[in-house]
């Protein structure tokens, strides 16, 4: 898992960059949704061409977005890689044993469509808005205090606790784990045990750490009841943000009921 | 075991939110009453961070490997902040690798969130065995229930959701038979789910007792 990588966020000077978070992330998040509500193939490259032009708009680089696309990519096309073979009575090409169909191709192209647009939009997203900020307009939307409290302590200890693993991880292959005789379909339980010890420390690490971090964070007056600011995202949204969110909603308005009135 | 984007309709996926929005009012009203609510609130977060590195350890199953994905645990050792966790470690997860994704998020936290919570009430049901068995004994069985629960049923919703949404022209006898031999195949990983949690959870409390009192 890479969790070794820090903030997706990438500096740029784009429009969707400027942006006002809590717009950018209302507006987006509707228009994920109005791209998941498609069903109807000739809708797709709409879709697509949304998530393009935006993604151009955005000024991030290609190389972001192929980067972070293969992983999740791999594990949907595993999971449609046999649909235009095997589902469908309409059958588009033969060759051997191998039967082309039309519906299961549909569905395929129109998951994959639908896979990448939703993706591009989440991209743009994270590349576009550093975390931080991203988190103070959740918190601006409504988020309760305790899921963004925890979200920020997660995410400030998560890539400490990833290299404390990674140490850990390397301290027992120096001492030979992982390198006896393995026998096939078997799970070695004195590894399984040793793996559970890992776990375990890593846990009680991260407890005894806690413990630390609560009581500085008291004697800096956390959890006195002191009334917190509530968190002024000070930029009022420019016209230009209002322009943005209101071309991306009336995009994923059209949509919505474009699939009204060509569903049969 | 994670939906990503694209494979369910905007429907399931705005029901899977409503869902994870009534489990996550549900605990944050467990922990809001408690005496000192944000006395927790550091050890449920860094323990987050912790059950989030920690999924990415492998068991060698050669020639190949399982990765774990421990929401009975964090259930059993969180409490009724293993729902608020879970959401949040999902979301890292969209953000950092693409893992899962954005409309699918409270589907996704639904499937693993709420047998997580049901793993927490199993666990903590071992009181009710009396001295029937020793207290090691039944610390180490209620961990293995709550692991292998907490994972074949999140798996069980996972299989039902890709199955009944993905196919165009599936008929009902195949989805049944790829429902049962995919639940099938499930049964190992179940169990070894439920076997490290059962045997982390006795290293934790022979080391560090207070860990398992959430």
């Amino acid at each position: 898992m890479g969790v070794a990588s820090h903030d997706t966020y990438l500096h740029r000077e784009s429009v969707i960059h400027r942006w006002s978070p809590r717009l950018k992330l209302v507006s987006l998040l509707v228009l994920m949704f109005a791209f998941a509500t498609v069903r109807q193939p000739i809708l797709i490259p709409w879709m697509l061409g949304l998530a393009v032009g935006l993604y151009l708009l955005s000024g991030l680089p290609l190389a972001f977005l192929g980067q972070r696309l293969s992983y999740p990519g791999l594990f949907v096309l595993a999971l449609v890689v046999l649909l235009p073979l095997t589902v469908g009575d309409t059958v588009l090409g033969q060759w051997g044993w191998l039967t082309l169909r039309q519906e299961g191709l549909e569905a395929t192209l129109l998951i994959v469509g639908r896979f990448l647009s939703i993706l591009t939009l989440g991209f743009i997203l994270l590349g576009t808005t550093p975390f931080l900020t991203l988190l103070q307009a959740m918190r601006s939307l409504g988020l309760p205090t305790i899921l963004a409290d925890m979200t920020l302590l997660s995410y400030r200890y998560l890539f400490e606790i990833a290299a404390m693993l990674a140490t850990m991880q390397q301290a027992m292959g120096l001492r030979g784990f992982g390198q006896g005789r393995q026998r096939w379909l078997r799970v070695n339980s004195q590894a399984l045990q040793q793996l559970a010890m890992l776990a375990g420390n890593l846990l009680i690490r991260s407890y005894e750490q806690s413990e630390r971090v609560y009581k500085a964070m008291r004697l800096r007056g956390y959890g006195y009841g002191v009334k917190r600011p509530k968190p002024s995202l000070a930029d009022q949204p420019s016209p230009l943000s209002w322009g943005l969110a209101g071309g991306v909603l009336a995009a994923a308005v059209g949509l919505v009921v474009a699939e009204g009135l060509l569903r049969p | 075991m994670h939906i990503p984007d694209g494979i369910l309709p905007a429907q399931v996926c705005a029901a899977g939110y409503a869902i994870t929005g009534l489990a996550t009012w549900y605990s944050l009203r467990q922990i809001n009453s408690r005496p000192d609510p944000t006395a927790e609130i550091p050890k449920a977060s860094l323990l987050t961070a912790a059950f989030f590195v920690a999924s990415s350890i492998y068991i060698p199953v050669p020639p190949a490997s399982v990765h774990l994905i421990l929401n009975g645990l964090l259930g059993v050792m969180l409490g009724y902040f293993a729902f608020p966790a879970i959401l949040i470690g999902l979301f890292f997860q969209a953000l950092v690798i693409g893992h899962g994704g954005i409309t699918t998020l409270g589907v996704n936290a639904a499937m693993m969130g709420i047998p997580a919570m049901l793993a927490y009430h199993i666990f903590q049901s071992r009181h009710t065995l009396g001295k029937v068995l020793t207290e090691p004994t039944r610390t180490g069985l209620f961990a293995f229930l709550g692991g292998t629960l907490g994972l074949g049923i999140a798996a069980l919703i996972f299989l039902a959701l890709i199955i009944f949404n993905i196919p165009a022209e599936l008929d009902a006898g195949a989805e049944r038979a790829a429902i049962l031999a995919l639940s099938i195949a499930h049964v190992p990983l179940a169990l070894i789910e439920g076997l490290f949690t059962a045997m982390l959870v006795l290293f934790v409390r022979r080391v560090k007792p207070e860990l398992l009192e959430g």
